[in-house]
């Protein structure tokens, strides 16, 4: 429907009601194109810090800076797109077929041209008002631009949401500890959270501590987020609730990077091996030695292929050179067939030399156990004869294969106690033996060559 | 009617129509030609028509002057006319057995005024005319004698024979308000002429204006200067006078068939063509405005022969017109 423009209306108001829309048209464009982003920068900031990646004040500047960022943006493309009165008389121009009748209405200075010219030039201006409607011929259309920059704001947005927490175990710890002892220091001078903020001063002491294993931080940080949760319910002050809220938030950020960096432990153990039993016998109860000291894959994996050496040379491989730790004083024979003439206690000492240089640390830790080691030949570090070192096994001569499945098991969070049980079920279900295999028999059945217990694992 | 008087643009708009039905009775075809003939003479400027001979040139200027109710001196130019021949001469007359010098006017004190083939005249003759055609009088043995008004040079110009003529000079070429090139008649053209020519009938304009109505025409030529005109279509003039310019290219849209073909631009004369021919073409429309059609209709015959081309322009047959159409492209209107 055309709407009938007043009669009194001057053709020059039309042409300025024109820009005035188009000018609004192109603000709201601009809003529309720059708004997301800065929408999008803002709740990136807001996440960040949420993870403790900003502080405080970086936050509210770098908030700060968007927004001015933003403005200056949309005022930018906000000024060549905004039409002048002369655009707008030509679009109108251009709209009504009036061979610029608007334009030179809008343009011209009264005072240079005859006022019946001009009175002229206004009526058939008039005349030609009335084909255009600025609502039908002007409406509002979303730019595509628009369309993009929300698309592609909320896709970073996202993605910032799913990548944060995989890379909040690469955060900077130290970034964490400053929080928190910023935080501590905030909250001792307050009457009230005096013992909170002291708490987190000394977690944030204890996170600094390389020595103090990852659980312990973990469930202290735990323990005192809850604590500090149950605090912020009870608090009255806005103050308090707010610097409680945001030490809370930090916690959060340790639990998220003790857990990632328990994860990258599991995941340097994962992928299957062959782990010592013994080793771990003679290395006591922690589960950070059980890798050796080193926790990278490097260590267990040079462990392993030692390992694997180690077992060829005892195997009798004669092109393999065996290593220095194993050349034990009469081991010419190079086979882990026990020679029947000598004494099981003899053979057992061979035997550990053969296999002993597990690992260093194990090394390490074996020589200050509380019995001083048999005089004459070593015993090989990581096996000890009956009654020797605190809890080793007695006369072990067996390796432990954990397969990747036992392992994948173990890193879903099985507790201690049920990782034990199963270990020492699969301890139960490995044959223990030391009993010599019997000598060669010519023509004798092929399933009585019985390959050694120590490397059945191994083969399989 | 007063100076502060103005004519009523649809008294304008009528008398400009009368007058080209009248030439139209006589010239077939060349509407065109014929309405910017008119443009230019209500304009103040003069044209300088050039085609081959037997294209009715001559024939238009003489319906023109007729329907105007005009006096008409047609010039033949040849290499021995002298300036004296056109402007006039003292003569040594005896009255009453007084002998005394008296100034005879030459064929240039007429309203309309033909300067036939004015490329074969020497350049000494050539600008008596044109100087006659800028300062509106001429001065012969220091007494200065003013031109009739309004006054108007149609000179012609041949394309073709070239041999034993001289060239106008650029700066009298600029002189001319338009440039019109005579085209040769379409078939169905041709036929009417051919009808009209050749049969016992022969068609005459009629005047459309009384005997030597120079204050109608003077008037007509004071309303089309108060044609209004919009500032952002005079920028667009002084943008396409300023884009023809190769000298002046620094910070305007270059173009580079301009660098490669033009010698020199426009003069300031070329946008005066223009916008005065863009307000003639708006008021036989009826308007009392300019708008961008009408500076688009004249730019042609106002730039074309104002366009000096260089030597790679000739040796590659490139005309004003191609390079007038590139620059047309590619300046903006806003």
């Amino acid at each position: 429907m055309q709407s009938e423009p007043d009669e009194g209306e001057r053709p020059e108001k039309l042409i300025y009601r024109l820009a005035a829309k188009l000018r609004h048209q192109a603000l709201l464009d601009s809003l529309l194109i720059f708004s997301p982003p800065v929408g999008a920068a803002i709740y990136i900031i807001a996440v960040l810090f949420g993870a403790a990646w900003l502080g405080q004040i970086p936050m509210l500047v770098s908030a700060a800076l968007v927004m001015v960022l933003g403005c200056f943006a949309v005022v930018l493309r906000y000024r060549p797109a905004a039409p002048s009165v002369s655009a707008a008389a030509q679009l109108l121009d251009r709209q009504a077929a009036a061979k610029d009748h608007f334009l030179t209405l809008a343009t011209v200075k009264p005072a240079d041209w005859p006022a019946s010219f001009l009175s002229r030039l206004r009526r058939e201006t008039s005349g030609f008002s009335h084909r255009v409607e600025l609502k039908r011929d002007f409406p509002y259309r979303l730019k595509s631009s628009a369309y993009w920059s929300f698309g592609l704001s909320l896709l970073a947005a996202i993605l910032i949401s799913f990548l944060l927490p995989l890379t909040a175990s690469v955060a900077r710890p130290g970034v964490l500890q400053d929080r928190l002892r910023a935080l501590g220091q905030e909250m001792a001078l307050k009457p009230g959270l005096k013992k909170v903020g002291k708490d987190l001063l000394a977690l944030a002491a204890k996170l600094d501590e390389p020595k103090i294993p990852l659980e312990e931080k973990q469930t202290q940080a735990q323990e005192l987020k809850k604590e500090i949760e149950e605090q912020q319910k009870k608090e009255e002050q806005k103050d308090n609730r707010d610097l409680l809220g945001q030490a809370a938030s930090a916690l959060e950020g340790v639990e998220q990077q003790q857990a990632g960096g328990q994860e990258r432990k599991d995941e340097q153990k994962g992928g299957g091996g062959i782990q010592s039993d013994v080793r771990q016998q003679g290395q006591g109860k922690s589960e950070q030695s059980q890798g050796g000291s080193g926790d990278s894959k490097g260590d267990s994996s040079a462990q392993l292929s030692t390992e694997l050496q180690q077992g060829k040379t005892a195997q009798g491989n004669p092109k393999e050179p065996s290593s220095e730790k194993n050349q034990q004083p009469g081991d010419a024979k190079q086979d882990n067939q026990p020679d029947p003439s000598r004494s099981g206690k003899e053979q057992n000492k061979e035997q550990m030399g053969k296999t002993e240089g597990g690992s260093k640390d194990g090394a390490g830790k074996e020589k200050s156990s509380e019995e001083p080691p048999p005089q004459g030949v070593s015993p090989a570090e990581r096996f000890y004869k009956g009654g020797e070192g605190k809890e080793g096994i007695k006369n072990a001569r067996y390796v432990t294969v954990q397969l990747p499945e036992e392992i994948a098991a173990e890193g879903k969070g099985e507790s201690r106690a049920t990782k034990e049980s199963k270990a020492s079920r699969a301890r139960n279900q490995v044959p223990v033996s030391n009993v010599p295999l019997p000598a060669h028999v010519p023509n004798a059945p092929s399933e009585k060559q019985q390959v050694p217990i120590e490397y059945r694992g191994m083969i399989r | 009617m007063g100076k502060g008087e103005v004519m009523e643009p649809e008294q304008f708009r009528e008398i400009f129509k009368r007058l080209q039905t009248e030439v139209q009775k006589v010239i077939v075809g060349h509407d065109d030609l014929i309405r910017k003939v008119l443009i230019a003479f209500f304009a103040g400027g003069h044209v300088l028509l050039e085609g081959v001979p037997g294209l009715g040139k001559t024939l238009l200027v003489k319906s023109l002057s007729r329907a105007l109710g005009m006096s008409f001196k047609r010039i033949q130019f040849t290499p021995d006319l002298m300036p004296s021949d056109i402007v006039g001469t003292e003569v040594l007359t005896d009255t009453n057995g007084r002998r005394e010098f008296q100034f005879k006017q030459g064929p240039i004190f007429a309203h309309v005024v033909l300067a036939d083939e004015i490329n074969r005249a020497t350049p000494k003759t050539q600008s008596a005319v044109l100087e006659a055609m800028e300062e509106k009088q001429v001065t012969v043995f220091g007494d200065s004698h003013i031109l009739a008004s309004p006054f108007i040079v149609l000179a012609t110009q041949n394309p073709i024979e070239l041999e034993g003529t001289y060239p106008l000079p650029e700066a009298q070429l600029d002189r001319f308000f338009f440039k019109l090139l005579v085209a040769p008649p379409a078939p169905a053209e041709l036929r009417e002429i051919l009808k009209r020519t050749t049969g016992i009938e022969s068609g005459d304009a009629t005047k459309v204006l009384p005997d030597d109505d120079s204050g109608t025409v003077n008037e007509m030529k004071y309303l089309l200067r108060q044609v209004m005109i919009a500032p952002p279509i005079e920028d667009y003039v002084v943008r396409l006078v300023h884009a023809t310019q190769a000298e002046a290219q620094n910070g305007g849209p270059v173009q580079r068939s301009v660098k490669q073909y033009i010698r020199f631009g426009s003069s300031p004369r070329g946008a005066q063509s223009i916008i005065l021919g863009a307000k003639g073409n708006a008021l036989a429309e009826g308007r009392v405005h300019v708008s961008y059609e009408d500076v688009e209709k004249v730019i042609f015959p106002a730039l074309r022969h104002r366009l000096i081309l260089n030597f790679q322009a000739e040796a590659e047959n490139i005309s004003a017109d191609q390079v007038l159409g590139d620059v047309i492209k590619k300046v903006p209107r806003n």
